[in-house]
């Protein structure tokens, strides 16, 4: 066979391929949306304009295989999370006195980027915040993170669901921690939570992680320019936004505690 | 700030008040003593067993060793002085050859890889390997050793394994009255069971894996079912 016609061959199936995988990835998300539509949609804060989110999603032990995993959509961005441990560790990883927390975020296609690294390592470093780590030496804690679609805010939803599935897991935690984004605007307005639509007409992002207790600041991650002010007030914005998260976990607990 | 009380769900961070109890107070699982007062560490509900026993039941499925736990396990090594018991912890446990009952250094027990072990737990920290024994304080075997060929290994979560073992378990019961079946629970979430038939094996495991959400009332029509596809076939 002549090689072009090979090479158009191939790239013909390759195409097909990814068209099937694409049409099969959709409609899981579809059905997994209608599933939970009836469920809790729309029952976010509307009263306060500035501090609602889009409406979040969650079912917890998805996958069979992990000791805890949930999958969470804010909006339409969604994420799929697994936590294994705790479980052997690496002689190289070995730490005597605390366990070994890894973080793993897959991309929705591709190999995982240096931006993806770098989430990879702000979700560490917020579990391990919230984790008892101390109480697992010598042992490895691993949280995966698979994004499924991204229409803005995919660190605060990966971080809220890597908490999720930290919930699911067991693992000994001081207190639960959520996530919020806001979008700082041309003229300096904050948009809390903002879809992707929105996000491209904004001049920065803050996103903000907090603890249950006291709502502070447990992560802060921002891109682009802003002026201190606007940082304060998106912050006040988002740790009452963070509320809302916080509600919405006790209600998932409450959910599945039935079964108990 | 009020604090949650027994019965209620609690989530890591929530202050926990240890109500109606004199005396000393056990803090099992889920819960942590910092500073001021007690702290939930797991989602789950907040129960009290006997003597003062506080604990959360979560949905954990991960187990973690705690001493005196009797839990199943397959031998992974069985060469040398201590055998290796893989039992679903971070760290496999360790057995002695003579922890056996009519051990001795001339007399080795017959165990080989790939046995299924059920065994309690005489050494459990954070910081040592597991070890099991699979005999009492006398030296007699009890219900523990190793279990006989032809049954049916199977995982669940720890809170299934809590509530099958349970002193009123309605799924056992409703099951025990209709069929024959030996069933050993170990608290690592693994259930070993045998019974006349692959047929009625699969559907009683399917019944225990089932029973993680069934309210007690279900129960005994699940059951009845069961029955029923048995003999339809």
């Amino acid at each position: 066979m002549p090689r072009p016609l090979l090479h158009s061959l191939l790239s013909l199936i390759l195409n097909q391929l990814t068209r099937v995988l694409h049409a099969v990835c959709s409609v899981y998300k579809q059905n997994f949306l209608a599933m939970n539509s009836n469920s809790s949609n729309g029952t976010h804060s509307d009263d306060k304009e500035e501090c609602s989110v889009r409406p979040i999603l969650c079912e917890l032990g998805v996958i069979t295989r992990p000791d805890g995993s949930a999958i969470l959509t804010q909006g339409h961005t969604v994420v799929m999370s697994a936590v294994y441990g705790p479980s052997e560790v690496r002689m190289q990883r070995l730490q005597v006195d605390r366990a070994y927390v890894e973080t793993v975020f897959r991309p929705k296609a591709g190999v995982p980027n240096t931006s993806d690294r770098l989430r990879e390592t702000i979700i560490r470093d917020t579990c391990e915040t919230a984790m008892i780590a101390t109480l697992y030496p010598r042992t490895t804690i691993s949280v995966i993170l698979q994004e499924m679609e991204d229409s803005g805010g995919l660190l605060a939803c990966s971080i809220n669901a890597s908490c999720l599935a930290l919930m699911d897991s067991g693992v000994s935690m001081k207190f639960l921690f959520a996530a919020v984004t806001c979008g700082v605007t041309e003229d300096d307005l904050i948009i809390v939570d903002p879809d992707a639509d929105k996000l491209k007409e904004c001049k920065a992002s803050l996103t903000f992680a907090f603890d249950s207790i006291n709502k502070n600041v447990i992560a802060s991650y921002t891109s682009g320019t802003f002026p201190v002010q606007t940082y304060n007030n998106g912050l006040e914005k988002c740790r009452q936004a963070s509320d809302f998260l916080f509600d919405f976990y006790r209600d998932i607990v409450r959910k599945y505690a039935s079964t108990l | 700030m009020n604090g949650s009380s027994e019965g209620d769900v609690v989530v890591p961070g929530d202050v926990v008040r240890l109500t109606g109890v004199k005396g000393k107070v056990v803090l099992g699982p889920g819960l942590a003593r910092t500073g001021e007062g007690v702290h939930a560490t797991k989602c789950g509900v907040l129960r009290k067993g006997g003597n003062n026993i506080f604990y959360v039941d979560s949905r954990q499925k991960k187990y973690v060793p705690a001493k005196g736990e009797c839990v199943l396990g397959v031998v992974t090594n069985a060469r040398g002085d201590m055998f290796k018991v893989d039992i679903g912890s971070s760290d496999e446990a360790s057995v002695s050859y003579l922890a056996f009952e009519n051990a001795t250094k001339k007399n080795r027990p017959l165990v080989n890889v790939g046995d299924v072990l059920f065994g309690r737990l005489l050494v459990a920290s954070k910081d040592m390997e597991p070890e099991l024994v699979c005999v009492d304080s006398h030296g007699k075997k009890g219900r523990l050793g190793v279990l006989p060929d032809g049954g049916f290994l199977f995982t669940c979560s720890l809170n299934l394994v809590r509530k099958l073992l349970r002193p009123e378990c309605p799924l056992l019961e409703a099951l025990g009255k209709q069929l024959a079946f030996e069933l050993v629970v170990g608290l690592n979430g693994r259930v070993w069971l045998r019974t006349g038939s692959v047929r009625e094996t699969l559907l009683v495991a399917d019944a225990v894996l089932a029973y993680q959400h069934l309210q007690p009332h279900q129960v005994q029509h699940a059951v009845d079912q069961l029955i029923y596809q048995l003999s339809s076939s």
